[in-house]
């Protein structure tokens, strides 16, 4: 309840719609090129095709949320990214239209859910990237291998984080303004 | 009086508000770029430190520093005798792929492979190496000696049919039955199965799936499908995960204009 009444506060603005929107597409664009920044660097710094087939195929690497993604992991980084974008926003319009102070447990929460979707990040491809590698630093990578999702966990666990820290912006939003004892 | 106390605390308080919103908002962004920033960084130098703990040891790479940031496509293995290659092997653009026969993205990314080889034809040469993980897929090892098996007993073609049978047939994620599904697949493709079996437990193969997969470490993979695609001109470019068709194809037409 709390979060719908925020919601109709904050996007009742355009402007916060459009940051949570610009934001959105940030963290999904990252997410998605993420395996391939090191191609995408080759691309515009080794390469010397045309600037129109460069970002020809920079933008048809964005494909690969259908093709180097699961089902499960496409749809918690969509739904990270677009969390990422509404709770920013969301902290930004509180700060700004509320003036008060961001309690310590939903920045802590927030950032909580963003990090833990910075692990789940990548994990399409087998194996590879975030989680894989700061496991196996902890000589744990077979752990994951004990997880029935295979590490899917953490981006679960960070929509959970996202989605919490979410009620706990939208109930500081819809407090009545009053001094407190 | 009353009065004189409020005038107190708003003067007290309201320049501590209005800093610590001017702090928070950064904070919070800054906070989470630097999350990812460093988890990325972080991960990168992990893995380049802890090569064994991924995929297996790194026998003589000293090139870890470099691979810190980003790959090291230099450490590519020139492409030899001992490779399988799919195509003309005198194509312009040549593409090493790092495999896992376990991994459902090499399976995806393998039809990708098969679609480019058949529009680009004599155009494109397609290297097949070997890059199990092993600790998510405990089969995959023994299932890339059993395609290096195929190879010795019926030559570069049967490699080539074991490997598209083997992705045709399986499920991945390690769920294949691999006392079965082996020898039936070389049956399947005309091998004779007690050679194969023979073969399989030899360990004759088991060095040159390990240099395959230290060579995936040392060029920069970290996960698997990982390519390679050489341009004429030698200009290299990697490719990680099973990207869209289209992108491959872009890939390798930003590669033939490298002349």
């Amino acid at each position: 309840m709390n979060i719908q009444k925020a919601f109709m506060e904050v996007f009742a603005h355009t402007s916060y719609i459009a940051l949570a929107s610009v934001l959105a597409v940030f963290a999904f664009v990252f997410a998605v090129w993420f395996p391939n920044l090191g191609l995408i660097r080759d691309i515009f710094t080794i390469s010397s095709a045309p600037l129109a087939a460069k970002l020809k195929i920079t933008f048809s690497l964005l494909g690969g949320i259908g093709t180097n993604f699961s089902t499960l992991s496409a749809s918690y980084t969509i739904a990270i990214a677009i969390l990422f974008g509404i709770n920013i926003a969301m902290i930004v319009y509180l700060l700004r239209k509320k003036r008060t102070q961001l309690a310590s447990n939903t920045l802590a929460t927030g950032l909580g859910g963003i990090g833990s979707g910075a692990l789940g990040i990548g994990c399409a491809t087998c194996g590879s990237f975030l989680l894989m590698t700061i496991l196996s630093s902890l000589g744990a990578a077979s752990v994951l291998s004990l997880l029935p999702l295979a590490g899917g966990e953490f981006g679960i666990l960070s929509v959970i984080l996202l989605v919490l820290s979410l009620a706990l912006i939208s109930r500081k939003i819809t407090e009545p303004l009053m001094c407190k004892t | 009086m009353q009065e004189e106390i409020d005038k107190k605390d708003f003067l007290e308080d309201g320049p501590k508000t209005v800093k610590t919103n001017s702090l928070a908002i950064p904070l919070a962004i800054v906070g989470a770029g630097l999350l990812i920033g460093l988890a990325i960084f972080g991960s990168n130098l992990i893995a380049a430190k802890n090569q064994t703990g991924l995929a297996g040891n790194v026998a003589g790479n000293e090139n870890t520093e470099q691979q810190v940031l980003f790959e090291n496509l230099e450490n590519l293995e020139p492409i030899s005798d001992a490779d399988h290659v799919r195509g003309n092997p005198d194509a312009p653009v040549k593409i090493v792929e790092y495999s896992d026969l376990e991994c459902p993205f090499c399976k995806r990314f393998h039809s990708t492979m098969q679609q480019a080889m058949q529009e680009y034809g004599d155009k494109i040469v397609w290297v097949y190496r070997h890059f199990p993980l092993d600790s998510i897929h405990s089969k995959a090892r023994t299932e890339a000696v059993a395609a290096e098996c195929a190879g010795e007993l019926a030559g570069n073609d049967a490699f080539w049919k074991y490997v598209d049978r083997f992705f045709e047939l399986t499920p991945s994620n390690n769920q294949t039955d691999i006392n079965t599904v082996l020898p039936q697949i070389a049956g399947e493709i005309g091998l004779n199965e007690t050679q194969f079996v023979s073969c399989l437990t030899s360990g004759k193969y088991d060095d040159h799936v390990q240099e395959n997969l230290d060579n995936a470490i040392a060029t920069g993979g970290r996960g698997t499908p990982w390519s390679i695609v050489i341009a004429p001109n030698g200009k290299k470019f990697p490719l990680s995960g099973a990207q869209p068709y289209e992108s491959v194809k872009q890939l390798i037409e930003i590669a033939l204009q490298e002349k």
